[in-house]
């Protein structure tokens, strides 16, 4: 089994607000290498789950471990370090006035050499295309181009966990396409990838795992293949699996074993 | 017959910080009571084009244009997107940073008040726009309080309350998650069947195949295709072409024409699909 990059032990949390308990004693192992959706309704937990793992937010009880160390006690600095993440609105995470810089900030605060700074700014440029964007003022691009600088300004740093809160949210097919080769690439390199998404296509073929959240609590953890043959817990969650896996499912009538993720997967099941 | 309640004549338009056309040459009509669903990727001319028609642009932030557009027999160059508001009402992406005022209430009224309309007729149109969106048990709750899909509702609403005979939403469930989104589709379904003309920009394929009776295709300030969904999405190559997904059923059915019940159309939505395909049902033929 391999290591496990990200523990949830019996976490809870309440904000104090409202005195809304948001996460109810969740229990949840994040391995090495694991690209991992978490899935529900809004308000179910995903987002104040995933902000545990850079310290955004801090375990009302309960522990959250990093790469294997408990993380009470350190910064959001440290924490961030190893586990990178991308807001859902780009907009509440750029704040430089140009993309260089923008996609600076984080290695320059985490000590990187000027160096290696340019380095892995070069590499992340030519990844995803950045070139003619560096002198640009980011908020003058549009949605997409700002997500994709945003997803570049975490991977820049090479945290050994990216986490992506909705990353398609927005997203043309454009950047879609480039999205899934990222995430792939990181894949390949070793990184952990957390999703938190709405979106079950790009879920259901793009995912080793997926977690099913509602009212604070863990309901399903599967390969997708079997998460999304659940059709009673989903629809208990009110998500709602790909339309040519319900296409599949409809087709098999009742019980059936297995059904196609992906359109690629429907088109060679009944070549 | 159908009447023309919005035409694009060879319209053009580029901003004046920009050296590039955003629209190009865009002929086409709109006809009342369409259902129209606008899609395309991200500079396709998607948003330039609804704010173009509500005469946003070019008659208050500027910018070059050329050719016409005609609003109900009105021309814009005439009118200068003057009365336009009458006619065409808009919902942006992001409806919290529309609204300025402390209920419900006041949000839906607030349109009417600026325009001087009479204290009883704001009042019927607040309870009209207000349960036409589902709003009425939440008249005196903050706008920023409630749901993403509530905050979209009563975006709606505000518009709704002046009456347009065509509402455009840009991009209005794409902040949204699943609950929300079918929530604004509902609402707009609904509206188009009280006869309103509804341009619907939005991102979720699937649902815009098994809503609307029109396609637009923009790609790069062009119009590339504009028809009825069928149509149009069963031409996966100019689809692909302009970076624009097919319905998933659509693209499985276009890869396996052999395995189509005799006769079967391209199918577009769910229920289609299962029709289309009933030969690949267990125990079917």
């Amino acid at each position: 089994m391999a290591e496990v990059a990200l523990r949830a032990q019996k976490l809870v949390h309440t904000y104090p607000r409202g005195n809304v308990t948001a996460l109810k004693g969740v229990d949840l192992d994040i391995h090495v290498g694991d690209i991992l959706s978490i899935v529900g309704q809004n308000g179910s937990g995903k987002t104040t789950l995933v902000r545990h793992f850079n310290g955004l937010l801090r375990p009302t009880a309960g522990s959250i471990f990093l790469m294997g160390e408990e993380t009470a006690g350190k910064s959001v600095a440290e924490m961030s370090r190893r586990c990178g993440y991308v807001f859902q609105n780009p907009n509440h995470q750029i704040f430089c006035t140009t993309v260089r810089e923008e996609l600076e900030v984080a290695p320059k605060n985490f000590g990187f050499s000027p160096e290696e700074t340019e380095e892995q700014l070069a590499r992340v440029t030519e990844l995803m295309g950045l070139e003619p964007l560096l002198d640009k003022h980011p908020m003058t691009l549009d949605y997409t181009t700002k997500k994709i600088i945003t997803i570049a300004s975490v991977l820049v740093f090479h945290p050994e966990i990216l986490v992506l809160d909705e990353p398609t949210g927005g997203l043309d097919e454009v950047g879609r396409q480039m999205l899934t080769k990222v995430i792939r690439l990181m894949h390949q390199e070793g990184h952990t990838v957390v999703i938190i998404s709405h979106d079950m296509d790009y879920v259901a073929e793009n995912s080793s795992r997926v977690v099913v959240m509602a009212q604070g609590e863990i309901w399903d953890d599967a390969p997708p293949e079997k998460a999304f043959l659940s059709t009673d817990v989903l629809r208990r969650a009110q998500v709602e699996p790909p339309q040519i896996m319900q296409l599949d499912l409809a087709l098999q009538g009742a019980g059936a074993q297995s059904a196609a993720l992906s359109v690629a997967d429907f088109v060679a099941k009944y070549r | 017959m159908s009447k023309p309640i919005i035409e694009l004549r060879d319209y053009s338009y580029r901003y004046s910080s920009d050296e590039e056309l955003v629209l190009q040459n865009i002929s086409l009509t709109i006809d009342e009571g369409d259902f129209i669903g606008v899609v395309g990727c991200n500079r396709a001319g998607k948003s330039t084009l609804c704010k173009s028609i509500v005469g946003i642009l070019p008659f208050v932030f500027g910018g070059d244009w050329n050719g016409e557009i005609v609003i109900d027999g009105q021309s814009l160059n005439e009118t200068k997107g003057k009365g336009t508001t009458d006619v065409v009402g808009i919902v942006f992406q992001d409806a919290e940073s529309q609204f300025t005022q402390q209920t419900v209430e006041d949000e839906i009224a607030f349109a009417m008040c600026n325009f001087g309309y009479d204290r009883a007729l704001m009042r019927e149109r607040v309870r009209f726009a207000a349960e036409a969106c589902g709003l009425m048990g939440m008249l005196d709750r903050s706008p920023y309080h409630l749901s993403g899909g509530q905050q979209q509702r009563l975006a709606v609403a505000s518009i709704l309350a002046l009456q347009p005979r065509v509402i455009i939403l840009d991009e209005s469930t794409s902040q949204l998650d699943p609950l929300g989104r079918d929530e604004i589709f509902r609402l707009v379904g609904e509206l188009h069947r009280m006869g309103r003309t509804v341009i619907m920009v939005d991102h979720n394929i699937e649902k815009i195949a098994s809503t609307v009776d029109k396609v637009m295709v923009l790609h790069q300030g062009r119009l590339v295709a504009y028809g009825e969904p069928h149509t149009v999405f069963a031409n996966k190559e100019l689809l692909e072409d302009h970076f624009v997904r097919l319905p998933q059923v659509a693209d499985a059915a276009l890869s396996l024409p052999h395995r189509l019940a005799p006769g079967a159309g391209t199918p577009i939505t769910l229920e289609e699909a299962v029709s289309a395909f009933a030969p690949l049902k267990k125990g079917g033929a």
